[in-house]
């Protein structure tokens, strides 16, 4: 599998924790209030629980469950229910690749994360989440005007809106279910984002009417 | 396998107050069941009508599905006079019916799930007390635990520590004993009697016999309910489903000595219904 977009380095800020998806494998993100970004099978290796439904205390990730903490390296640093014991080095999360450019989160499950290369410096827009293929987002951004102006492709996943650069990086989730990443130019106006936000609802509503399942 | 050893237990299908509201249409080992009152003469059937035997126990109605069943466990403080018997409803999880019992005999989460209620940071430590399976009885006892508690029970005053014991006396069945904030020298009971209706869904059903004579029975039942709500957010949320018997797949501390216990006491019967195992 390689490196995919999980999410928005800005809907992560320090404390925060989310769940994400890649190639079926069931995926928390949580960033320490130092800043340091993990990934790591949404799992508690000590009865199963989703830590992303966990906390955040400090530099470490605290399962929901018992309160066991977990350091950035996954190693377990604390369990509640024995205050004075130093959890043996055994304990830990199963950890995956993770990195952060151009405002966006990328996830490695089998080794270090690559985030995908841009052939232009963009911003990111946000992430959405389609009940469709990935080849239907695709097809519905060809027929979704923007102000009047039909999407033209440009580079693989880089297209152009008449001045506007856009770029669509996906996810995909399931046969009809992906996680688009939209980034967009530099310096548009806060008036020209909120269309651009408004045109990704518009791209959902298309591409999700398709109802093509094809994968 | 694991199907047949679970058909010979009794579970329980209803109780007075669903039962009152007519017919209950419910699952248990994955068999579509209808259950009809009334509650002292009540009648269950699979959906082509065979009948199956019932007995009233404990404020419920228990069936079994099985050929050769085995005799529904005792519970004689249910018997003691002076107790108030409270079921208290029942609560849909989707999670095996082995993760429901499991997490009813685990006191370190109440500081986390619980929290201000059944527990509290930084009173989280757990001290050691004594797990075992009894070979007389055939059954998963744990006591001398001790937890300290903001709100124990509807009765309680103020935070107290708390004395448990825990007793499981078949696979989908498990009794607390723990201290009555009325009264310092007798026991509450609290009990879950889980209804397995598949490998990764059950109905739980709480029921309490207390010495608690001035709380209302729906302020009783509503505090229990709330603690089972709580649960269910964690029930929900563990994977795998299935309950795992091999201890290299979750990883226990001290704490988790109950949960050994009950693992290994399901192990050595054979239990698997709503466990994962080399067989599953």
């Amino acid at each position: 599998m390689p490196s995919m977009p999980v999410g928005l380095s800005r809907d992560l800020p320090p404390k925060r924790v989310m769940r994400a998806s890649v190639g079926g494998q069931d995926i928390v993100v949580w960033r320490a209030s130092n800043g340091d970004i993990a990934a790591w099978d949404n799992r508690c290796p000590h009865r199963g629980m989703a830590l992303s439904h966990g906390f955040v205390r400090g530099n470490a990730l605290a399962c929901l469950y018992h309160g066991w903490h977990y350091e950035q390296s996954g190693r377990c640093s604390y369990i509640p229910a024995h205050p004075d014991l130093d959890p043996p080095a055994t304990i830990h999360t199963t950890r995956f690749g993770v990195t952060e450019r151009d405002g966006v989160i990328w996830v490695d499950t089998s080794g270090t994360a690559k985030p995908g290369m841009l052939t232009e410096s963009l911003d990111a827009l946000r992430s959405l989440i389609a009940e469709a293929s990935e080849t239907a987002v695709v097809a519905a951004c060809l027929r979704t005007p923007f102000e009047g102006t039909m999407p033209r492709p440009s580079d693989s996943s880089l297209y152009a809106l008449g001045t506007i650069r856009l770029a669509l990086l996906m996810n995909p989730l399931g046969p009809s279910r992906t996680q688009v990443t939209v980034l967009t130019s530099t310096g548009l106006s806060l008036q020209t984002r909120h269309a651009l936000s408004r045109w990704c609802e518009t791209l959902r509503r298309n591409a999700e009417a398709s109802g093509t399942g094809d994968a | 396998m694991s199907l047949l050893y679970a058909s010979n237990d009794w579970y329980p299908v209803a109780d007075a107050a669903c039962l009152a509201r007519g017919p209950r249409k419910t699952r248990l080992l994955g068999t579509d069941l209808e259950v009809l009152g009334p509650f002292d003469d009540p009648v269950v059937t699979d959906m082509g009508g065979r009948r199956f035997p019932v007995q009233v126990r404990y404020d419920h109605l228990w069936t079994t599905i099985g050929d050769d069943p085995r005799p529904l466990f005792d519970i004689p403080e249910a018997d003691e006079p002076g107790r108030r018997h409270v079921p208290c409803g029942v609560v849909r999880v989707k999670c095996s019916p082995l993760r429901a019992v499991e997490n009813f005999l685990d006191i370190a989460h109440f500081p986390f799930v619980h929290t201000g209620i059944l527990g509290a940071e930084p009173h989280t430590e757990v001290a050691t007390y004594k797990a075992e399976i009894r070979e007389d009885a055939d059954e998963v006892w744990a006591t001398n635990i001790s937890f300290y508690q903001p709100q124990a029970a509807k009765s309680a005053a103020g935070g107290i520590t708390t004395r448990y014991e825990y007793r499981v006396p078949a696979p989908t069945a498990a009794v607390l004993y723990k201290t009555c904030p009325p009264r310092p020298k007798a026991m509450d009971v609290i009990a879950i009697f889980v209804q397995p209706r598949s490998e990764t869904d059950c109905d739980v059903w709480p029921w309490m016999a207390l010495y608690d004579d001035t709380t209302g029975f729906a302020d009783l039942a509503q505090f229990q309910q709330e603690i089972f709500l709580q649960d269910r957010s964690i029930l929900e949320n563990q994977r795998p489903v299935k309950l795992p018997l091999d201890p290299k797949l979750e990883i226990p501390t001290r704490a988790d000595l109950t949960s050994i216990a009950y693992r290994r006491w399901l192990k050595r019967r054979g239990a698997y219904y709503g466990a994962l195992t080399d067989q599953t």
